[in-house]
């Protein structure tokens, strides 16, 4: 069985491709943007002497390079997208990029299960009550043009793929990660804080944070995309022995550096959204509403996650959350620099 | 008094500079935001659903012949404005049009002569120009504070890391490495719409070096590009340098006018007017004084930024804002456009003089064309 991973070279990217080797899928293409980006793949596939990897790099912006990296491929695992960038430029490598990959899959005009990678972000969870369970139940974002930019495209990717599934009835399984970490990935989510002005503004206080190591949500990826069972359905991807902001952050600061951290608690960053929203409405958009009370309670209202489906596959988690960090923080004190 | 009707703007190219454009006029009063259209759908539904536009289309035919619009922003590669902008005009709608304005100064005229030919208005977003200590440079010229120009220095550095040079330097087939100037001929109108004002109406003697400082490693298609021009000109009795700086930090955005009164420096970024004092007592002590005067002067210009945030008037883009309220108040009166046909064209032919003489290969090959 032929898989084509997209996003291979990426931080969940490489760890799909190791956990697709340990379950013994050898037959693998990796689809990747940056040529240079196959040094990493080639030293895992190395730990491997059945695996048989194949290239392509392809941009995905580019419809007339995907066909030949979705030619007889049996499964294809869409973990390409977009983290920075402008959002015209966010929009081309999220949702114009899946358009284009979707279409060269409806033009093999043969069976091919798809399986795609969206985010926590698609899900409307800012009219959640604070501390709610947010689920597969959990609807799909309302309002994309009150989120973040990030979050609206990669609704905008989902919408797509259920769109097309519908279309040309090809088989689709959607996983949605939390908060993906691990060696190689941020230092902190948004959900922890922000760095404004050389402190740290920690903003996420008690709430729980939707972690998942990168392997561990490359495992559910893997299980989920070889699973008879999960086709037309969405799981979402959060560890076992969830902890809270604070702790991380605690934990982060004895482990990897000082960092000089303000607590803002809830009811003030609440109040201090709605202040930032007034303004700039006021001032015809002198400052950017970068915080508003709708993008406060998604980010920062604080919620319950269940991994119940996703166990219900079969998944397990490669590491333990104690295991997953002190990978990760190792991993961050040697490469402080990312911290920013 | 019945209020104004709105002017109905639609844009053509939904990439990442128009993102400006939709947030201008979402605040503008007199304008709505009706319409936005890119060939790629998708481009224009992310930019209607964000900025509240009630319609996008994929197809500039059917959004001119659906919309009814007053004004049209044009905010694709230039390569396609004067395509676009008959059709605009054909549809009975004005042209506001992102820099550069066409690939060649003929290009560009013949893009002018289709608005004027149609009876329509048009101006290019020259917007540093419009911005508040731009305006006030022009209040002292016209005072005749400055005196007559005698020297003028226009700088602008260009950060190939920000976020715009990123997008260029990742990616080879990126529309900026297929224009016959390259990364100049997407930037350097903001160095030639400040100089040819100051400059007599007369074909400017323009001579221009290029030269790439970063180290070529890439490999691919990006490794063409130049990154740092000087430009020296004259016309008449006025010289010029134009400088174009990739490396230089801080990245600088400055006009410094010489005349025969005072020499006054512009800068966009800190958004300061200043005039250089000099020395007018007499021995050590008297050059005491002129730092004192200067530190002075840039205190009453915060003082003065200061007053423009508390109003309200200190956007990114309050340039942007004041040119297009400039430009939407010409239409409606039908009056003279904000910049003269004839500004733009001058800039046009500098620029391709430019562009002649660094990237001599792509203009005898034709360019992007």
């Amino acid at each position: 069985m032929k898989i084509l991973v997209t996003g291979a070279g990426g931080f969940l990217g490489k760890a799909i491709v190791e956990r697709l080797l340990e379950h013994g899928q050898n037959d693998l293409r990796c689809m990747l943007r940056d040529a240079s980006k196959t040094r990493g793949l080639e030293t895992i596939a190395a730990r491997y002497p059945e695996a048989r990897l194949e290239f392509v790099t392809a941009n995905l912006r580019n419809p007339n390079e995907i066909p030949r990296a979705v030619a007889g491929a049996d499964i294809v695992i869409h973990a390409a997208a977009a983290l920075k960038g402008s959002p015209a430029e966010m929009f081309m490598d999220s949702v114009v990029a899946s358009r284009n990959l979707l279409e060269a899959i409806a033009n093999e005009l043969r069976h091919i299960r798809v399986v795609l990678v969206s985010s926590f972000g698609a899900m409307g969870v800012a009219e959640l009550p604070r501390g709610a369970m947010v689920d597969e139940k959990t609807p799909l974002e309302q309002h994309p043009e009150r989120r973040d930019v990030y979050s609206h495209s990669k609704l905008r990717q989902e919408q797509l793929f259920w769109e097309y599934r519908e279309k040309y009835g090809f088989e689709l399984v959607v996983l949605r990660p939390g908060v993906i970490y691990g060696p190689g990935g941020g230092h902190f989510s948004n959900r922890v804080g922000l760095s404004l002005f050389g402190r740290f503004l920690h903003l996420g206080g008690k709430n729980l944070l939707p972690l998942t190591y990168v392997d561990n949500c490359a495992e559910a990826i893997v299980v989920a995309a070889l699973s008879e069972s999960s086709s037309g359905q969405v799981y979402n991807v959060v560890d076992d022995d969830l902890m809270t902001s604070g702790q991380y952050l605690s934990l982060y600061k004895k482990n990897v550096r000082r960092v000089k951290s303000i607590p803002v608690p809830y009811f003030a960053l609440m109040w201090g959204s709605q202040m930032v929203e007034r303004y700039s409405e006021r001032s015809k958009g002198q400052l950017p509403a970068i915080f508003t009370p709708y993008k406060t309670r998604a980010m920062w209202g604080g919620n319950q996650f269940s991994n119940a489906k996703l166990k219900s596959l079969g998944w397990r988690p490669v590491l333990s959350t104690r295991e997953g960090l002190e990978r990760a923080f190792a991993a961050f004190r040697a490469e402080p620099e990312k911290a920013k | 008094m019945a209020e104004l009707r709105k002017l109905r703007v639609g844009i053509i190219g939904c990439g990442k500079i128009a993102d400006g454009h939709a947030e201008i006029v979402k605040h503008l009063d007199g304008a709505e935001l009706a319409a936005v259209c890119d060939r790629e759908p998708l481009l224009a539904e992310q930019l209607a659903v964000r900025f509240g536009a009630a319609a996008w289309y994929g197809d500039t035919g059917e959004m001119l012949a659906q919309e009814k619009l007053d004004v049209v922003h044009i905010t694709t590669p230039p390569g396609v404005h004067l395509p676009l902008t008959r059709q605009c005009v054909a549809a009975g709608a004005h042209v506001f049009l992102e820099k550069p304005l066409a690939l060649t100064a003929p290009e560009a005229k013949e893009l002018i002569d289709v608005v004027v030919a149609g009876g329509k208005q048009m101006t290019i977003n020259y917007w540093p120009n419009f911005d508040p200590p731009a305006m006030e440079f022009k209040q002292m010229l016209a005072r005749g504070v400055v005196g007559e120009p005698v020297h003028v220095e226009a700088f602008i550095g260009y950060d190939l890391s920000g976020a715009y040079g990123q997008a260029l330097m990742s990616d080879a087939g990126h529309w900026v490495h297929r224009l016959p100037g390259k990364l100049f001929q997407n930037m350097m109108d903001h160095i030639f719409n400040r100089i040819v004002p100051l400059f007599p109406d007369v074909e400017p003697e323009v001579h221009a070096f290029a030269y790439k400082r970063r180290e070529a490693v890439r490999n691919d298609g990006t490794d063409a590009l130049l990154d740092e021009l000087r430009v020296f000109l004259r016309g008449g009795s006025v010289s010029a340098y134009g400088s174009l700086c990739s490396h230089a930090r801080p990245v600088a955005n400055t006009l410094k006018v010489y005349g025969t009164k005072a020499t006054v420096e512009v800068d966009f970024n800190n958004r300061t007017v200043v005039s250089t004092t000099s020395q007018r007592y007499p021995s050590a002590v008297g050059r005491l004084a002129p730092p004192l005067q200067m530190a002075g002067r840039y205190f009453a210009e915060a003082k003065k930024n200061i007053g423009q945030f508390r109003r309200h008037e200190f956007h990114f883009f309050a340039g942007m804002s004041k040119l297009l309220e400039l430009f939407y108040a010409g239409i409606r009166a039908g009056g003279e456009p904000p910049i003269p046909y004839s500004e733009i064209l001058r800039t046009a032919e500098v620029m391709d003089r430019v562009i002649e003489q660094v990237y001599p290969a792509t203009v005898a090959a034709g360019g992007a064309r």
